[in-house]
């Protein structure tokens, strides 16, 4: 067992190192062992991947060095990130070496005689990576040609098959990373908050949210999943994001309104928090009287047109989200003087452009100066 | 190999033109004019490659100075990437043109160069920048998760088909590639609402051509779509499976049965407008070949399997009429013949052949209702079911009474279909004189082989043409099976019979069809049994 944990942080390194100019020393013979490493290492996926006790102390391993060094992917390039990416460790390898420009000539003739060595191979490991690089390379063409050739593109993002696929592996790395730990999730998501496009990350938990219960992942070959409940991973989301105000109001702020009562409708646990800031934001807003809309004070207040549009959205989800949105609204306006003349409240008027249905009701009324009569 | 060389320079030729017209298949003409040669540029490919392989890098830049563009053009053709294994041999030619050690300058560049290349065949798409960047930041490369993006991209593709005619064409290439099943099967099942075929005829045909080469495995209710949208594959999967019969082992009926459920033909055929296209090849096959004996075999074994799959689907009642698979056919002759022997008691077989000689006795003797298609339509029809056709002698045989006269007609009918009546009438006599010889043959102790070649010889004086013989032939074989002396002569008899060796394949024929049928029907009788496998043994090892 020992033996088999120094084998994999020694190959770990070694994938860290293929990256890197540090290849330009490797010699055919390097080349050829760093490939061994690998193949030994994918018999092991394959021999202990049902074998619960060694399985876990593999994953319990790559999940520490992943996160030391720079895990999380701190690094520029990931390593082997659980039990599950040994399965295909070799594909890994190759792929960084042939792309490493670093390497010297002999050493890269070496490598792609061993990576394609041609048809009617004898040996059953080399005929396997040189199936699964042409297999990436057919899908990888497959994917270009349905995404540019099949559809329509469609502007609901929940649908979109490239943020799906984003959700899924936030959730399964969410699920790995809380099985190793409790509280780690929290601190892998606040890390992600940090290092990555944030504009992003946002879209993908809101895709996220909104998957149905886990089915999982088509993998090469089949593996009995060590991973707790699927809801999970959507629970640990939410809990996060209601314990940072500043990612959520960040979140509520990006994303569309139709995609943002989805995810309140599905997880009532936002709800509160959301309204709370959507009557923030309309407090922040007042009258201008010369021009007859309702503006902010500073450039990064939500305009009224989006406060209107998520309040809109929210009314045409089903009920009781529907009904406490509504609730919300008579609340404020009850606060604000229960006024029914626009202009004086903006929760008034916010009610009033709903009820009416006038959706578009723009800065067109407000031409009339002084009051108007909807 | 000067020539093939020679082949392969007129071959580059013209596959470099055909590229550069192509460029990266975007337009719909581009795109419909790839997918039809995407076979045959593999094979170049191939050859190409065979021919690399054997020289050095230096010595392919010579002999191929464009090889790199040709290459790269392929490579920037996502339809050839996504074609079978033409990925896989693109990669194989450009390993052929690194240089192991660089002298200089411009191979250094070469290797480079192909490296790029190798990478834009290899690596992920290039995604937006964000999303790169997230999933690495997870911590997953491309290999991670490239079959869950194929999964989502097809599901969403599946779920909101719209542009289905370029949808078909995208998928050409990509029909053996597992992950795309699901689309193949919903562009097959999908119903547009246009009158006119929307799939592109090419995709029909590659799907086809996956389907024979079991190179996909999709349901049968997709592949019946296919063929019924598409008569071309049908057709092609009949040919198919003609070829099949006639490059394998004559004459083994097992390995028939293999192959025609392998074929997937006999389900589809549940579905009527099938079965009719089915039926109508082997009737044209039949006819052709006047009528030989594997074809009638292998539509007994088509039928056995069309009404062992109708069974399944159906259980209690069919889900089409009758009619609509045997439009010629009166139901109640028809209801008769679909009968399995299995499934009635073996004492009242005599009496089922008995009606079924009566019905179609009636359909072929009725002058008035000529639309019925005339004796050969009732015969063909009655072919079908090899369980009650290949039984008619036995029984004849085996009853010790005088021979019904239903069952005489029946056999003369089985073996003379275009006798006029005069002519089947004598053949009854013939056929009756024969049973009666043989019936006092078995009752005598011991047999000749000569007794029994006279017996047969009855009436050979005057022309007893070839179907008669055929019949005697059968009836006498039947008879060496069951009697108990026969197997004593069975040897010799066949012997003097097999003059021809088209004879002898007949033989072999009739043996293997009976123990086939004696399997079927659960008829025990291990010495006749034994008796047939010898004899069977035997004569396979002649011919």
């Amino acid at each position: 067992m020992e033996s088999l944990l120094q084998h994999l942080d020694r190959f770990s390194q070694l994938l860290a190192v293929s990256s890197t100019t540090h290849v330009s020393t490797w010699d055919p013979a390097t080349v050829r062992r760093a490939l061994q490493w690998a193949r030994y290492l994918r018999h092991v996926h394959r021999r202990f991947g049902r074998h619960g006790p060694i399985r876990t102390a593999l994953e319990r391993r790559l999940h520490n060095q992943w996160r030391q060094e720079g895990g999380f992917g701190r690094g520029p390039v990931p390593g082997l990130a659980n039990f599950q990416a040994l399965g295909h460790c070799d594909v890994l390898l190759s792929l960084r070496l042939l792309e490493n420009r670093a390497l010297g000539d002999a050493a890269r003739y070496h490598l792609v005689q061993q990576l394609f060595p041609g048809p009617g191979v004898r040996d059953a490991d080399e005929e396997t990576l040189q199936e699964s690089l042409a297999r990436l390379a057919r899908r990888r063409s497959a994917v270009h040609m349905l995404r540019f050739n099949g559809y329509r593109e469609n502007p609901n993002l929940q649908e979109d098959s490239l943020m799906k696929t984003q959700a899924e592996l936030l959730l399964e790395r969410l699920q790995e990373v809380g099985n190793a730990e409790a509280e780690r999730p929290a601190r892998f998501l606040s890390s992600l908050w940090e290092r990555l496009p944030q504009n992003n990350f946002l879209k993908v938990i809101a895709v996220a949210l909104l998957q149905p219960p886990l089915s999982p992942r088509p993998q090469e070959e089949l593996e009995p999943s060590i991973h707790k409940s699927p809801g999970e991973g959507s629970q640990v989301l939410v809990h996060w994001l209601l314990g940072n105000s500043e990612v959520f109001a960040a979140f509520c702020r990006a994303l569309p309104a139709g995609l943002l009562t989805l995810v309140t409708s599905r997880h009532p646990a936002l709800s509160p928090v959301y309204l709370g800031l959507l009557t923030d934001w309309g407090h922040r807003l007042h009258y201008d009287l010369q021009k007859g809309i309702w503006v902010g004070t500073e450039s990064q207040d939500v305009p009224w047109e989006e406060l209107h549009d998520r309040f809109q959205s929210l009314c045409q989800a089903p009920p009781p989200l529907k009904d406490k949105v509504l609730t919300a609204l008579e609340t404020c306006k009850a606060q604000d003087g229960d006024f029914e003349v626009p202009g004086l409240s903006i929760w008034t008027d916010l009610l009033l452009a709903l009820r009416s249905g006038a959706f578009r009701k723009r800065q067109v009324l407000g031409l009339s100066a002084g009051l108007s009569s909807v | 190999m000067a020539q093939d060389s020679v082949d392969l320079s007129c071959d580059y030729q013209f596959w470099m033109q055909k590229l550069s017209v192509w460029d990266q298949a975007s337009t719909l003409e581009t795109q419909q004019d790839t997918c039809l040669h995407l076979a045959q540029f593999q094979e170049f490919l191939r050859k190409m490659y065979e021919a690399l392989k054997e020289m050095d890098s230096n010595t392919v830049i010579e002999r191929f100075p464009t090889i790199g563009q040709l290459l790269a053009k392929a490579c920037w053709n996502p339809f050839i990437l996504a074609y079978d294994e033409s990925q896989k041999i693109l990669i194989w030619c450009l390993c052929c043109l690194i240089n192991k050690e660089p002298q200089n300058s411009g191979q250094s560049k070469l290797n480079s160069w192909i490296q790029g290349v190798l990478s834009h065949i290899l690596s992920a798409l290039r995604f937006d920048k964000e999303v790169a960047l997230f999933t690495q930041g997870l911590g997953y490369a491309p290999i991670d998760y490239y079959p869950g993006l194929l999964k989502n991209v097809t599901k969403r593709v599946n779920g909101n088909i719209s542009r289905v005619a370029s949808l078909s064409r995208v998928c050409v290439p990509l029909i053996t590639l597992t992950d795309v099943d699901p689309l193949v099967e919903a562009l097959l099942i999908c119903h547009g609402r246009e009158p006119q075929e929307i799939l592109q005829p090419e995709f029909f045909e590659a799907v086809n051509e996956a389907i024979l080469l079991k190179k996909i495995s999709l349901p049968m209710s997709a592949v019946v779509c296919l063929w019924l949208r598409h008569l071309p594959s049908l057709e092609k999967a009949m040919l198919h499976l003609f070829e099949k019969l006639i490059s394998s082992e004559r004459n083994c009926l097992r390995r028939i049965e293999c192959f025609m459920k392998d074929s997937l033909l006999p389900q589809a055929a549940c579905h009527p407008a099938i079965f009719r296209v089915v039926d109508e090849m082997f009737r044209c096959a039949l006819l052709e070949t006047d009528g030989a004996l594997e074809i009638i075999a292998t539509i007994q074994v088509f039928t056995q399997c069309f009404v062992e799959a109708l069974e399944k689907e159906s259980k209690q009642q069919l889900r089409f009429a009758l009619k609509t698979y045997f439009p010629y056919t009166s139901p109640s002759l028809g209801m008769v013949l679909l009968q399995d022997p299995q499934d009635i008691p073996r004492g009242h077989w005599l009496q089922t052949l008995k009606h079924i000689s009566e019905l179609l006795r009636e359909a072929v003797e009725d002058q008035t209702h000529g639309s019925r298609g005339g004796p050969f339509e009732s015969w063909f029809l009655f072919i079908h079911f090899g369980g009650w056709a290949e039984m008619v002698a036995e029984q004849l045989l085996m009853s010790a009474a005088e021979p019904p006269t239903a069952l005489l007609w029946l056999l003369a009918f089985y073996y003379g279909p275009r006798d006029g009546r005069q002519q089947r009438a004598q053949t009854m006599v013939q056929v009756k004189a024969v049973l009666g010889h043989l019936l006092a043959m078995s009752r005598s102790s011991s047999l000749s082989a000569q007794d029994l070649q006279t017996v047969a010889g009855q009436g050979t004086d005057t022309d007893l043409r070839a179907p008669a013989q055929q019949l005697i032939r059968h009836l006498l074989l039947n008879f060496l099976l069951w009697a108990p002396g026969g197997h004593t002569i069975a040897w010799d008899v066949i012997t003097l019979m097999a003059h021809t060796a088209e004879i002898t394949h007949e033989i072999i024929g009739f043996l293997d069809q009976t123990l086939y049928r004696w399997n079927r029907l659960g008829i025990e009788s291990p010495r006749s049994e034994k008796l047939a496998r010898e004899l069977l043994k035997e004569l396979r090892t002649q011919v």
